[in-house]
């Protein structure tokens, strides 16, 4: 396995308070898992958030690469590659 | 400063904080604190310089703990709220009951799944109590239409009780270290057995202060028709304890239902308890008319106490953190409605009026005197 590709991690505002402000991250990681064990120990915070303690990506979060929910594609294992944008939104609410 | 009646009230969307002047005669609301989320337990530390919590369960982003130090004018998330070990297994639902400890920043709370946490440096930090979150029925009590919830905790020098629905009242007496269920004469309507060693849904625990060993308990009633296995089970709902505890006994007669959640103690007087009987199909008063029930008597008589509250047509329910009492001389009494009243009555719940008629679904109102 190569150099794990620098991807962005697209931050809700809600959640922005947790990473200092920042609307994007920019990371290494070849899955969405490394991306967001890469959170874990960089942003703990804004882990918390988006995962809870089991590990789980909390369930009413979305979480897609580029314009596709992993749901769709192979969940967090999901591979990455160099550029993709990773976005973090809440479920749909309401109605 | 001139002693302040606060009140904080959680809703379906944000905390509110309420206060008056002594004669209580217009309450002065703020907030929603923590706009837009679910606030289901809060707490009025009044040891040292006043503290308001409450809990914030995000649906999305999980558990906060919001913190005021300056009277509830504003809030601030702690640094951490409590979550389970990684290796545990479960997650953090919503967190049911915040209460004060022994020393200035000793809190204890109560979350869903059922399980009690502590912290030491007021709200900053938290540890898993392992004594009953660890305990050997843990993984057999089952969620009530609420969630599994520990929504009880009441501390008595070295005493803790706890209220699980549904798991019934557990008790420790070494001061937190190790419980066991206690629940000789809590009944249960929904298993075959009518009286199990656990798996009750209590539904709330009161204590008064100057009586020993007394407690009061309204568990899930409405089981008097029952004609399954083990038989009908009236009077179950409503409970009562002189041995800290140990056992309990009925005090339902006179009720118009054993079924309802909140149960609430004058502050002066042992002797004088408060219920809201629910119907326990709709959740909702007898006939759609509200009313709080007092006895005077530790339960062997009730009479109802209704002027001004709505006489008919009205379907609210009040849950089993959605009402209090103050510690003035003669007491008031509050409760906050399903539909987003916040109710008062003077003089003991002798007459009722209205503070707030529109507020978000309410959960949880704490009163104090700041």
């Amino acid at each position: 396995m190569g150099p794990a590709p620098t991807i962005t991690i697209h931050v809700p505002g809600p959640l922005r308070t947790y990473c200092a402000g920042a609307a994007q991250l920019s990371i290494s990681a070849h899955t969405v898992r490394a991306a967001l064990e890469d959170l874990q120990r960089s942003q703990s915070a804004l882990y918390r958030n988006v995962c809870d303690e089991t590990g789980m990506v909390r369930r009413h979060l979305n979480v897609f690469v580029n314009s596709d929910n992993v749901r769709d594609l192979n969940g967090v294992d999901t591979t990455l590659a160099p550029g993709d944008v990773v976005t973090i939104l809440p479920a749909v609410s309401g109605g | 400063m001139a002693d302040r009646i606060i009140l904080t009230i959680g809703t379906k969307k944000g905390v509110f904080v309420a206060d008056a002047a002594k004669p209580r005669r217009s309450f002065a609301l703020r907030g929603p604190f923590g706009p837009g989320i679910p606030v289901y337990s809060t707490l009025i530390d009044t040891r040292g310089t006043p503290r308001f919590y409450a809990s914030s369960c995000n649906p999305f982003f999980g558990m906060k703990v919001l913190r005021s130090t300056d009277m509830g004018k504003s809030f601030t998330e702690t640094k951490s709220a409590p979550a389970f070990p990684k290796d545990d297994g479960r997650a953090l639902v919503n967190i049911w009951g915040l209460e004060a400890g022994g020393d200035k920043k000793d809190l204890w709370c109560g979350v869903e799944p059922a399980s009690l946490f502590r912290s030491l440096d007021g709200g900053d930090s938290w540890d898993l109590v392992p004594g009953i979150s660890n305990h050997d029925h843990a993984r057999k009590w089952q969620p009530g239409n609420g969630g599994l919830c520990m929504h009880t905790i009441i501390r008595d020098g070295n005493r803790v009780h706890l209220g699980i629905s549904t798991g019934g009242h557990y008790l420790s007496e070494d001061g937190g270290e190790t419980f066991r269920a206690s629940n000789q004469g809590v009944g249960a309507g929904f298993a075959p057995d009518p009286y199990p060693e656990f798996g009750q849904c209590v539904h709330k625990i009161a204590r008064p202060d100057d009586a020993h060993g007394r407690l009061y308990m309204q568990n899930h009633g409405g089981w008097a028709d029952w004609t399954g296995p083990g038989g009908p089970r009236p009077d179950i709902g409503v409970l009562r304890s002189d041995d800290y505890g140990h056992s309990w006994r009925s005090i339902a007669k006179g009720l118009p239902s054993d079924f309802g959640f909140p149960i609430v103690v004058h502050p002066h007087e042992a002797d004088t308890v408060y219920v809201m009987p629910l119907e326990p199909a709709t959740r909702s008063c007898p006939g759609g008319a509200p009313a709080v029930w007092r006895s005077e008597n530790g339960g062997e008589s009730w009479s109802r106490l209704a002027s001004g509250l709505p006489r008919k047509q009205s379907y609210f329910t009040v849950l089993r953190d959605a009402m209090d009492i103050d510690r003035l001389k003669s007491p008031a009494l509050y409760f906050g409605t399903t539909t987003g009243q916040l109710w008062i009555g003077r003089e003991g719940g002798e007459q009722w009026d209205c503070l707030f008629d529109s507020l978000p679904p309410i959960y949880n109102v704490k009163v104090a005197v700041v």
